[in-house]
């Protein structure tokens, strides 16, 4: 063994000491990610017929089956997740790139700023996030909002529906309120990455700062709204308050895991094809610092 | 020296003169503060709630209109919420305790795995470390519910159902966090390693003594996001473990928010929240300085 190692050249050692490196997150998404992943997929093409020994026998395709001809769930919930994402996604993103160019200007308490866009994020993705939002604190912050905004008075007005359509609204903003702060620090490390003398160097040829944003911040910062799109979307589709990851968790619970490993392959496939299709497309007019 | 003294002043007065020019108040700053101020009543929004609902007496929390504010502060949530509950079954600090220990460990265990894995990807670059990293990217999009029963399978053949290791071992190796610390690897500046491999570093010495260090941002970073996931699980400690001694706080606040006599818990449910909620708030505190430091120390120091 030793003199094995001496043999070996400069760039073998280099291998095996980077593969000691990785080793243990090896094991770990070995035994914890991929042979639960293995299992799962053998799980949705079979019938759990014992439950305390874990035994299974095959069915071929009856999961898949049953999910796309007789659930009339699946497809409504879809189209629903799909729905939330894309809508979501964009407004997110212009969001969270707003506040992060306000939020990256020399104003005074920008570090109270900072936080304070953060501080959702500490409390949103928590369970006692969903216990809240549960019992309606989102409703009753819009409805603090509103009474600001617009006086019950004048909706009163308005009619039944617009109040409604304006109550939704209002409730959509509040949620993407609360889900871009991981963006929202992405974006600013990526605008404190470009360099000042590109903009002093702008405005010594006479650029405004309306042009600045749209030749020099856009195009250098492009690689960040890609990443954040990216990350968005995920959060988004793996997000336990979607309603296929929801309706996943609801079939665990009833003890049908057969069926929501199925659920689950269908919807992991498509959300990889989508994401893949969504990186195609922008990457195409992102900027590639390494090119130029 | 005097008149080095007298060529300085007018040097001063000029930069003096100069900062104001940046912080100048022009009607669009203001506009752009008002925004801002609104936009972080927002957000803050629901911290305030919490914090008020903590507080609350009793006939505030039930009263119509729902009152945001509180009118008459008093801790007698907290003390309801750490007596009854001592006198039913387990006390709630147990539930603190169980909390703390395994959010610790998970948060130290990921961040020393992730770390080692990103170094020994991007810098040592095996054979094979492309391959590893589609992996990383797959499991990203990989909602962990689809495999939750598997991994219980191999938990339970582990025989480490209801212990702590349950709760520590299945989030060590998790996707997020490795891909973060491989995103700053990736830019970690390679002469620093030249140079302490010149001085006769070997590689555990680079990876603790040069790495680990310089890499703090990036780790402290880590720290928050796990720190904050880890807290806040549900569905790991409900899976995992089957005594009550075992639970964490989320599944305590879901049995005081879901157990018999809810109505008269719900005072009791606001000051759990609050406590729940308190020790991400002061993990980001501790850490934000070194968070925000990635931002301005990027790359090698002179």
């Amino acid at each position: 063994m030793r003199k094995y190692l001496d043999n070996m050249t400069m760039e073998q050692r280099r291998n095996l000491e980077g593969y000691g490196f990785i080793s243990p997150w090896i094991f770990g998404t070995l035994f914890l990610f991929l042979i639960p992943l293995v299992q799962s997929i053998r799980l949705s093409f079979s019938e759990i017929t014992q439950l305390s020994g874990y035994q299974m026998a095959w069915v071929g395709f009856e999961n898949y089956r049953k999910l796309f001809l007789e659930d009339v769930n699946f497809i409504d919930y879809m189209t629903r997740a799909i729905q939330n994402t894309l809508i979501n996604t964009p407004i997110i993103i212009i969001f969270s790139l707003v506040i992060a160019i306000m939020v990256n200007q020399k104003i005074k308490c920008r570090a109270f700023f900072r936080s304070a866009f953060f501080l959702p994020v500490l409390l949103g993705t928590g369970y006692v996030m969903d216990q809240l939002l549960g019992r309606g604190v989102a409703e009753e912050a819009v409805s603090a909002a509103q009474q600001v905004i617009s006086p019950d008075g004048p909706l009163s007005y308005l009619g039944a529906d617009l109040v409604m359509m304006l109550n939704q609204f209002l409730a959509r903003i509040t949620e993407i309120f609360w889900k871009s702060g991981v963006q929202i620090l992405l974006f600013l490390s990526g605008l404190q990455s470009i360099s000042p003398a590109l903009y002093e160097s702008a405005k010594c040829d006479g650029a405004t700062s309306w042009e600045m944003f749209w030749k020099i911040t856009l195009p250098l910062i492009s690689p960040v709204i890609l990443l954040n799109f990216i990350y968005t979307m995920i959060d988004s589709f793996t997000d336990s308050a979607n309603p296929i990851v929801a309706y996943i968790l609801e079939q665990s619970k009833s003890q049908q895991f057969e069926y929501g490993a199925a659920i689950g392959w269908i919807y992991f496939i498509f959300v990889f094809v989508f994401v893949m299709i969504v990186f195609g497309i922008i990457n195409r007019f992102t900027v590639n610092l390494a090119e130029k | 020296m005097t008149s080095e003294a007298v060529n300085k002043k007018p040097k001063v007065k000029a930069i003096k003169k100069q900062k104001p020019k940046k912080f100048k108040f022009s009607p669009g700053w203001v506009f752009v503060y008002i925004i801002m101020l609104g936009l972080v009543c927002f957000t803050a929004l629901p911290l305030i709630y919490l914090i008020c609902t903590a507080f609350k007496p009793l006939d505030e929390l039930f009263a119509y209109p729902p009152q945001f504010f509180v009118r008459k502060p008093t801790l007698k949530n907290f003390t309801d919420l750490l007596t009854t509950v001592s006198g039913s079954s387990i006390p709630f600090t147990r539930y603190i305790f169980n909390s703390l220990f395994t959010t610790v460990f998970t948060v130290a265990g990921t961040v020393v795995v992730s770390s080692l894995g990103a170094y020994g990807l991007v810098i040592h670059n095996p054979p094979g470390s492309k391959a590893i990293f589609a992996v990383v990217v797959a499991a990203l999009m990989f909602s962990a519910q689809v495999t939750s029963i598997p991994t219980y399978m191999v938990i339970n053949n582990l025989g480490l159902i209801d212990t702590y290791w349950a709760l520590i071992v299945p989030k060590l190796a998790v996707a997020y966090n490795f891909f973060l610390m491989k995103q700053f690897m990736e830019s970690f500046p390679r002469d620093i390693l030249e140079a302490a491999r010149i001085d006769g570093a070997n590689e555990w010495t680079t990876f603790a003594k040069i790495v680990m260090p310089n890499m703090k941002p990036a780790w402290a970073t880590l720290v928050v996001f796990s720190f904050i996931s880890n807290w806040n699980d549900y569905m790991g400690p409900l899976i995992y473990t089957t005594s009550q001694v075992m639970k964490t706080l989320p599944i305590a606040l879901n049995t005081i928010a879901g157990g018999a006599g809810t109505i008269a818990r719900t005072g009791a449910m606001g000051a759990a929240s609050l406590l729940t909620t308190m020790p991400t708030i002061i993990v980001f505190t501790a850490m934000k300085a070194k968070v925000m430091e990635t931002m301005t120390h990027s790359g090698i120091k002179a």
